[in-house]
């Protein structure tokens, strides 16, 4: 406060001093050193100081020693903190489904299953019907997957390699889609698949060789076979591949198609096998799209609908171990692609930075 | 403040699985840099001179050995507390800070070390004293103004008035006793720049370095010169005790270059700040160090100052290393106390006595006079006149590539065969051992 | 042989060029591009190759946008008779609240109608009579406020500890895989499934309760109070939102040269000046991408809802107290398609103004 106040009055009094061709004898001897007049200030007589100041080298050794050590441990136990609030669901959520049902209730909680109850798992297999959820949640998923694998290394060779009026303008609308809220395709996608020919909403089996159930699965899986962020993703590996081969297999007569499919999609296997577990994860977890979808008839679900709002006895109150017991059996199966996969993963989600 | 290496070692580990081994990279250097003087580190490419300068400037950290700033051990300590400054090679200028912020910055995180002071509070009273009755004048004048109704003259008594209070803050602002304590030592206190203080450090910086017209721009709009420049002033604003310069001129063209040379010995004189900086252009270092040390693969290969190494080069590597174009290289024998070249003896050895052996010769380019007496001859294949002096491009039987001599512009010489004599203090004879020691 | 004099052909000068056809002439014109076939023979060949993706992104992508934002101002649309009646503006005064309808579904504006404070309710007087009016308050007292808080609050909060966490991880050299990995293993697992596992976990019997000593206070169940639910969910949504952040940012950090940390260690920078100065600086263009991203994902929040509470409400089904502005579109598909769409433009365009904000306010402060 008081150097800016301090500032202020020195530049009115050199203004007024200069106004009126008054200089003080500092200022003249200033102008013959050719520096200007600030008082206090002269720089050739100043030492700058690190904050620890004129400590002699042992002082600072050891200074820098501790903050190593202790700096070290901080950033450790903060990690090891944040970790262990990462994993502390899921360990709620293993030994939760492992206790009885007064355990859970009780008002002292435990850290752990005072009687280990593998009965929760049984009873979920028992009542929850757990395999024909899976199995519709795998012929979606894996459906849709391929699908998209199809969709996506024709239109990501069509981008990276072939040439065509038009390429960069489509290319950015198609990129632009990416901004948009999905919701506002939602409403519309409903109506258009329950309007779709061989769809009849909720009144019964349609002739020919489509069931209604087919046509259900179908439209769970036909809108999502294409994904603009996959064909971004994609495009972007096969540009890496040198133009070179390109030109080589030409030159060896090879068309497009052969090359494409001998050449380029064994090169970019890796990517490819990211884009198929990301896909069947994202099936896998799907949630709002098949709710809508299968209002009518609960046995077509995917796994995630029919797990939110099962358990619950007669008078409301959820069965939390046999819910938690649901929960484990529906992610055990993504921990373990994650375990074997996770290069992949973690690839296919990270180029998604890159663009920024 | 003089720098000490003692014994400094860098070894990389290798990896023993597969097979790559421990390089070596700074091998039992031993050199002092005398306070204020610019010592150049000069080298071929992987020789080990930048990995040197990091180890002073303390970025990494020596496997044996010690660095010494002065009369302190510095080689644990810190780059940040070391209090030096250092020119990267490519710079490194925060592209997100314009330049003026960029040579504020190590200003930013430094401290103003300033003598403790107490408000003397007699002298004060004393000064407001004083100040009161100017005011009262000042304020009787501006009264009998404004009955008259001197509105110009009103003006000026009113800012009349404001100075005299800008003044009575300055005076006791200024109205301390410095502090010392027991002992008589002045107290100090260490507070944080004002931006007034950063501002005026800063402009003074540039102007040494002549950058103040791009304070404002961003690194990025600036040529390779003025980023140098930039990244010299932002080394130079802290006041260091030692400059570290890491291969400064290898990315400016060639014009730049000999201008930027200049520029780094002029800032050096002028400031007196102990410099090394780190090259793999001869000519460059010899012409502003005032010491060089070559260095081969990590080890010293000879220091000294550069006329010196140049005329007395301890070994075959360092002759040939120094000097444009490079010495003449032969195969030839020492016998009888005389230098042979095939059969014609080049020169007399009288300083000592050397046993009979085969040997190197090594002749300066400049080392020859046409003479049609001389001992010496070989084939001129072109001459190439260079205005200053004439190149001639020759071949010898036993030469081991390339033979270039240079006379004087005035000499009369034609492509052809050529006899010379050879100036004794520019022939060396290299012995064939590994070191290529010299041997005379 | 005399060389011939060939004659400039004037009339082929230059006439002022169209700038819309040289615009057009340029978008479609392919460019140069070293060793791809630029014939033109390529060009049906690759539209083969773009086919089903274009179809499908036609049917299900653009046709859509366009037909949302249609029935958006599409009254009582019926989707199975594809009948309306009419185009009007007032499903987005509905949506607002500011349109309501009377018991025999008459529009009546707000400002039309009179508020009885002791009744609590609106009425709306004509010359038949004074007739009770029903406003849609959902969206206006619950979806959007709870939306604006969830953005706010989880935003900010998610991209701070994750950029912590990042240059944490990025400064210590054992166990970085490993905890790298740890850090992963949330994104990988279903909202709903670990959703239900908060709300075990913040059961008024629960560990949370348990551990901070608070007695048998409901968080998520029903009669949890409005600020309580908000705060498990954003808890939840923060957690959930980690792993994403947490790998981007370590990639950006990866990416920024060495040597700007050692020009800043020689500048005497310590730790915490060289994270503000240099490091978060240099991580300007992962920091914005992120923002919008999360910003754009926060709005859209609608499964951690059902995950963790299962309904919109804590209160039994009374108030939509925890709706959000999606879970109101999904809940309109089933009943006035109409107002769903004109919700759905409403978010779209609220999206787009942040985002366009955030781009403004970037162009000074991230540098690439």
């Amino acid at each position: 406060m008081e150097n800016g106040n301090k500032t202020q009055t020195t530049d009115t009094r050199n203004f007024l001093q200069r106004l009126f061709r008054m200089k003080t004898a500092q200022e003249k001897q200033a102008d013959r050193e050719n520096v200007p007049s600030y008082k206090s200030i002269n720089t050739s007589g100043m030492t700058l100081v690190i904050k620890e100041g004129r400590a002699n080298v042992q002082q600072l050794e050891t200074i820098q020693k501790v903050g190593h050590i202790v700096g070290t441990i901080l950033v450790y136990a903060f990690l090891v903190f944040m970790a262990l609030i990462v994993l502390f669901p899921f360990y709620w959520m293993v030994i939760t489904s492992l206790k009885s049902t007064t355990e859970i209730r009780s008002l002292h909680q435990t850290f752990f299953p005072t009687n280990v109850l593998w009965s929760n798992y049984i009873t979920v297999f028992n009542s929850f019907d757990f395999t024909t959820y899976v199995g519709n949640t795998l012929v979606v998923g894996i459906i849709s997957t391929l699908g998209t694998l199809v969709t996506t290394i024709f239109a990501a060779f069509a981008f990276a390699r072939l040439n065509f009026r038009g390429k960069d303008a489509i290319f950015a609308i198609l990129l632009a889609t990416m901004m948009i809220p999905g919701e506002m395709m939602v409403i519309t996608n409903y109506i258009t698949v329950s309007r779709l020919p061989w769809y009849e909403f909720g009144i019964g089996k349609v002739d020919g060789w489509l069931t209604y159930k087919d046509s259900v699965f179908a439209s769970m899986i036909i809108p999502f076979w294409v994904s603009v962020f996959y064909i971004y993703l994609l495009r972007q590996n096969f540009k890496q591949i040198p133009n070179e081969l390109y030109l080589a297999a030409k030159v060896d007569g090879k068309s497009d198609w052969q090359y494409l499919w001998k050449v380029m999609v064994p090169l970019a296997a890796p990517t490819l096998i990211s884009i198929f577990i990301l896909k069947l994860m994202g099936a896998w977890n799907s949630y709002v799209w098949p709710q809508l979808v299968t209002t009518n008839n609960e046995s077509w679900r995917l796994v995630t609908n029919a797990l939110r709002g099962s358990f619950t006895t007669t008078s409301g109150e959820p069965q939390y171990g046999i819910q938690m017991a649901a929960t484990i059996l529906v992610t055990v199966p993504l921990l373990l692609l994650f375990i074997f996969f996770r290069k992949y993963i973690m690839r296919g989600v990270g180029r998604a930075g890159i663009k920024g | 403040m003089e720098i000490r290496l003692k014994n400094l070692t860098k070894v990389f580990p290798g990896n023993p699985k597969k097979g790559i081994p421990d390089t070596i990279a700074v091998n039992k250097m031993d050199i002092t840099v005398p306070d204020g003087k610019l010592m150049g580190l000069l080298g071929p490419s992987g020789c080990g001179k930048s990995t040197t300068l990091y180890m002073i400037a303390g970025l990494l950290e020596p496997t044996d050995g010690e660095i010494w700033f002065g009369d302190e051990d510095v080689t644990e300590l810190e780059p940040e507390k070391r209090g030096i400054g250092l020119v990267f090679q490519n710079y490194a200028l925060y592209p997100h800070m314009t330049v003026y912020k960029n040579v504020a910055f190590p200003l930013t995180n430094l401290f103003l070390e300033e003598r403790a002071t107490t408000p003397d509070e007699a002298k004060r009273a004393l000064i407001k004293r004083d100040y009161a009755v100017k005011f009262a004048k000042a304020k009787e004048e501006l009264k009998a103004l404004e009955q008259a109704g001197n509105k110009a003259g009103c003006e000026e008594k009113k800012a009349e008035i404001i100075a005299l209070k800008g003044q009575q803050e300055l005076d006791i602002k200024d109205a301390v006793i410095p502090q010392n304590d027991s002992q008589g030592n002045p107290v100090m206190k260490r507070r944080h720049l004002t931006k007034d203080e950063i501002d005026k450090i800063v402009r003074e910086t540039a102007r040494i370095v002549q950058i103040e017209p791009f304070l404002e721009r961003k690194p990025n709009q600036l040529s390779g010169g003025q980023q140098q420049r930039v990244a010299i002033a932002r080394a130079l604003v802290k006041k260091p005790k030692v400059l570290l310069l890491d291969e400064p001129l290898s990315n400016l063209d060639a014009r730049l270059r000999l201008q930027t040379r200049e520029e780094i010995r002029r800032i050096q004189q002028s400031t007196g700040i102990t410099t090394v900086f780190v090259t793999h252009d001869q000519e460059e270092a010899m012409s502003i160090s005032d010491e060089i040390v070559v260095m081969k693969l990590g080890l010293e290969q000879q220091r000294g100052v550069p006329q010196e190494v140049y005329n007395n080069p301890v070994n075959e590597f360092v002759a040939n290393f120094l000097g444009t174009p490079p010495v003449n290289l032969f195969k030839g024998q020492i016998k009888g106390n005389k230098i042979y070249i095939g059969d014609e003896m080049v020169r007399e050895i009288t300083e000592k006595n050397v046993p009979d052996q085969e040997c190197s010769v090594g002749i300066r380019p400049e080392g020859i006079v046409i003479d049609e007496k001389g001992s010496f001859s070989f084939h001129v294949d072109r001459i190439l006149t260079m205005g200053r002096d004439i190149m001639l491009v020759a071949n010898h039987p036993f030469a081991k590539s390339n033979t270039k001599f240079v006379v004087d512009s005035f000499v009369k010489v034609s492509v052809g065969d050529v006899k010379a004599s050879v100036k004794p203090h520019k022939c060396f004879a290299f012995s064939l051992n590994e070191g290529k020691t010299r041997i005379i | 042989m005399t060389p011939e004099t060939t004659t400039v052909n004037n009339s082929q000068t230059t006439k002022k060029a169209n700038p819309i056809k040289a615009f057009f002439k340029r978008l479609f014109t392919p460019k140069e591009r070293i060793g791809a076939d630029a014939g033109e023979k390529n060009n049906w060949k690759a539209w083969l190759y773009l086919a089903p993706s274009l179809i499908l992104l036609a049917v299900f992508t653009f046709y859509p946008l366009i037909n949302t934002i249609v029935i958006a101002f599409l009254k009582n649309y019926d989707y199975t008779s594809q009948v309306s009646e009419g185009f009007t503006m007032d499903n987005f005064g509905v949506v607002l609240g500011l349109v309501g309808k009377t018991g025999g579904s008459d529009i009546v504006y707000k400002w039309q109608c009179i508020y009885n404070s002791v009744t609590k309710t609106w009425s709306y007087v004509s010359g038949a009579g004074s007739v009770q009016v029903y406003f849609q308050t959902d969206v206006i007292n619950y979806a959007l406020p709870n939306t604006l808080i969830i953005t706010f609050v989880t935003v900010p909060v998610s991209i701070i500890v994750s950029l912590l966490i990042s240059i944490g991880l990025n400064s210590i050299k054992a166990f970085k895989k490993l905890f790298q990995t740890i850090f992963f293993v949330p994104y990988v697992t279903n909202a709903i499934a670990v959703g239900m596992v908060f709300a075990v976990l913040f059961d008024y019997q629960g560990i949370i309760n348990f551990i901070f000593n608070l007695g048998a206070a409901p968080w998520v169940d029903q009669a949890a109070p409005t600020w309580k639910a908000m705060i498990a969910l954003c808890i939840y949504i923060v957690w959930h939102s980690l792993p994403f952040k947490i790998l981007i940012f370590l990639s950006g950090l990866q990416n920024i040269d060495k040597q700007y940390y050692d020009a800043a260690k020689i500048d005497c920078a310590g730790k915490w000046k060289t994270m503000m100065n240099v490091t978060v600086p240099l991580l300007s263009p992962q920091i914005l991408y992120i923002m919008i991203t999360s910003f754009i994902a926060s709005f859209k929040e609608y499964t951690s809802v059902v995950g963790l509470i299962g309904m919109p409400s804590t209160d039994g089904g009374g108030t939509k107290n925890m709706y959000t502005v999606v879970y109101y579109i999904y809940d309109q598909i089933k009943g006035n398609v109409g107002y769903g769409a004109a919700a759905a433009v409403l978010l779209f365009i609220i999206i787009m103004i942040f985002t366009a904000v955030q781009f403004q306010v970037s162009k000074k402060r991230v540098y690439y």
